[in-house]
């Protein structure tokens, strides 16, 4: 097996060899759409790497950097030197996406020399911010400074990918999931195209269709004069998608074209990372797009119209626990998009609660003593501050990660939090009414209503049900003179599939036939 | 029982009764406490609380105490400990979170994968306890409460790993934390700032 695949639409190795980015590129790049070239170190090389680094490392180090030349030959670029230097982005790109693992590394093969050509080719301010960006990111994931020579770069980063896969993290992620210990990651190496290099660039994720409510309209964010990792940082203002078709209307086009076209090749919403260098789009990754349970009834329903899918696949993109979730009171996406959005941060404690604002822990106290309903909001927490978070409904902290000690005690004591809101947020948002939302991360104005859909009233839930009532090897109705499933378990369900069972009456049909659908097949 | 380990301890609490301020300071503490409320510098009440007065004595106690130690085996102390706080607080997370929904302890390999991470980090804990308790005798007792809750966790009292309000390994560690940081001549806010909030 060959220890380095070209991406360039020929790689027909699976996703256990290419990882699920490497995958995703080389399909983009089969079906036309416009991908900056790149190569794939196999996860079979990752795999070996974890018992003989060094070896493995030496023994592949050739292809890589016949990878390289090809990645130069495509770009007329050169690998670590000027006039016209080639930059790369290296990424981690297991078969299965999961948390631990080393994600990307953008801008990677600048020094002293290529930092003054790209400021020959460029401007000085994109090539002092594209080498900031570099050291920043390759300190934060090697954990030393990079080093001159561009190739002891990129050799560093792959085996930081590489050792990922060992990350106490990914092993414990994997433990749980079951999923094959023995294997290892691919790496992805991408020629870089720049987002931060004028006004007419810029980078963003857009997402076929609203991921959050089930809209059929795109959804997304960019940032203009931007790189990919600003979208996720939280750290710069993005703009949404709609403000690139005001701004470059023939791009924002050719983006929602590929959207388009790649959810008919996936049959499947997707969101896409891209990037605009001067004004020319190129497409970074996709995949399947992770939606909320309203998304994922609704989309598979618009699939289902839009003939991307059929009955049978329209209810397995519908799970009994998403179900489940929307039989539950929960915080609409339409009622959460509609009010003002105060703060954003990580989410760090599922939940979503209302109430008043306090940022002092004595004065929380004293408004719970008085029955209001309080949200706890503070720069960080301190030990002593267990007593203020123990009558707050909700805890809002501008600085601190989802690891950190509010996030922790938070979880611990069942509350809805929301951390890392960005300094300044204490002070704005004391005295307010407010909404923790702890799933999604967002302060919102006002004390928001909860609500649930039902199986009897909610369209998209009868739809799924008809649907379910012509496919299903159990047809569940509420009410009829058919034996009764009471109350609605798995193990009901199998015996009564093994009864021979065709028609059951039911309090839950929909969740009856979609279970008997997973445990027909 | 000295007063600075008692201020410090109602302090590092915000709120305590006597019962649990003795447990957590593993002597009678009864004659420091009325001494302390006689003098101003604890408030009296369903809780015992550090007042204005005791929290400026509290910090010169502790500016004292660090006078004669060695600043630079404390820094490094803190700066050790700052590794081994990270893969502490992934694992607690990973014990109460699993895909981002709250873990419901069912799945019995996933739990022990995570609580044999515990050991491990057990083990890189204690001679940095050790070193900043050279320095400061009084952070031994750390050492002792973490192997106390260490002790209930791997007897299967899971609650011992991050239950606030009881001297579980989080409470305990996260207090060892602010130590630490002011051992080191730090805040809570410079360390908010550099990523690490712990």
């Amino acid at each position: 097996m060959t220890p380095v695949l070209p991406l360039d639409g020929d790689a027909t190795s699976p996703p256990g060899v290419l990882g699920h980015k490497g995958h995703g590129i080389d399909m983009m790049r089969r079906n036309g759409l416009p991908v900056p070239p790149a190569f794939c170190i196999t996860a079979e090389v990752g795999a070996r790497y974890r018992t003989e680094p060094a070896a493995t490392m030496d023994a592949i180090w050739h292809d890589v950097l016949a990878g390289v030349g090809r990645l130069e030959a495509a770009t007329s670029r050169s690998f670590g030197r000027g006039p016209h230097p080639l930059l790369v982005s290296v990424r981690s790109g297991a078969a299965v996406s999961m948390p631990g693992m080393m994600d990307t590394l953008l801008d990677l093969g600048v020094n002293d020399a290529v930092e003054d050509a790209l400021a020959a080719e460029g401007t000085a301010t994109f090539a002092r911010d594209t080498r900031r960006r570099f050291d920043d990111s390759y300190r934060r994931i090697v954990g030393s400074p990079p080093p001159d020579d561009p190739y002891l770069q990129l050799r560093a980063a792959v085996e930081a990918v590489f050792a990922s896969w060992d990350s106490p993290r990914a092993v414990a992620y994997r433990a749980h999931h079951g999923l094959d210990d023995r294997g290892g990651t691919a790496a992805v190496v991408q020629a870089m195209v720049f987002g931060n290099i004028n006004t007419d660039s810029g980078a963003g994720v857009v997402f076929s269709r609203n991921p959050m409510t089930g809209a059929a309209d795109e959804f997304g964010e960019w940032v203009p004069g931007g790189q990919g990792d600003d979208v996720v940082s939280g750290t710069v203002d993005v703009e949404p998608i709609a403000a690139l078709r005001d701004r470059q209307p023939a791009v924002y086009d050719q983006l929602i074209g590929a959207a388009r076209a790649l959810e008919r090749l996936t049959s499947d919403v997707q969101e896409i990372e891209f990037t605009i260098q001067d004004g020319t789009l190129w497409l970074l990754q996709t995949r399947p797009a992770k939606r909320s349970a309203q998304a994922a009834v609704r989309l598979a329903l618009q699939l289902l119209g839009d003939g991307l899918i059929d009955e049978a696949e329209t209810l397995r993109r519908v799970t009994p626990a998403h179900v489940e979730a929307l039989l539950q009171p929960s915080l609409q996406p339409e009622t959460r998009l509609a009010a003002e959005l105060l703060a954003t941060g990580l989410a760090a404690g599922p939940g979503i609660a209302s109430g008043r604002a306090y940022t002092e822990v004595d004065e929380a106290i004293d408004a719970a003593d008085r029955g209001e309903d309080v949200i706890l909001v503070r720069n960080h927490t301190s030990p002593d501050d267990i007593h203020g978070m123990l009558v707050a409904r909700g805890i809002v902290t501008e600085t601190g990660g989802a690891t950190s000690h509010a996030a922790v005690v938070s979880r611990e004591l069942g509350r809805a939090a929301v951390v890392g809101c960005g300094r300044g947020v204490a002070e704005s948002l004391a005295g307010k009414l407010v909404t923790v939302d702890g799933y999604d991360g967002e302060v919102r104005d006002g004390s928001l209503r909860l609500s649930a859909w039902s199986e009897d009233s909610t369209p998209e839930l009868r739809e799924l049900a008809d649907i379910a009532r012509r496919v299903s090897p159990l047809r569940a109705h509420t009410g009829g003179d058919y034996p009764r499933l009471d109350p609605h378990s798995d193990t009901e369900v199998r015996s009564a599939l093994a009864s021979g069972h065709s028609d059951v009456v039911s309090a839950s049909p929909l969740l009856a036939m979609l279970a008997a659908m997973r445990l027909d097949s | 029982m000295s007063e600075l380990a008692v201020l410090q301890a109602v302090r590092l609490k915000g709120r305590v009764g006597r019962d649990d301020l003795a447990a957590t300071l593993g002597e009678d503490v009864a004659a420091t406490v009325d001494q302390l409320i006689a003098s101003g510098l604890l408030l009296d009440g369903k809780a015992l609380r550090v007042s204005t007065e005791g929290r400026a004595r509290l910090e010169e106690l502790l500016t004292a105490e660090r006078r004669h130690a060695d600043q630079a085996v404390l820094s490094a102390a803190h700066r050790d400990f700052r590794s081994v706080n990270t893969e502490f607080k992934a694992l607690v997370t990973d014990w109460q979170l699993k895909d981002g929904r709250p873990n419901t302890n069912e799945d019995a390999d996933y739990d022990a994968a995570v609580l044999t991470r515990l050991d491990g980090v057990h083990q890189a804990v204690t001679p940095i306890i050790a070193n900043a308790a050279a320095q400061l005798p009084r952070l031994d007792r750390y050492g002792a409460k973490l192997q106390a809750a260490l002790d209930k966790v791997a007897a299967g009292d899971t609650a011992w790993l991050s239950r606030p309000l009881i001297d579980s390994y989080h409470t305990v560690w996260f207090e060892l934390h602010e130590e630490l940081i002011q051992a080191a001549g730090l805040t809570r806010e410079s360390e908010a700032k550099s990523g690490d909030a712990h």
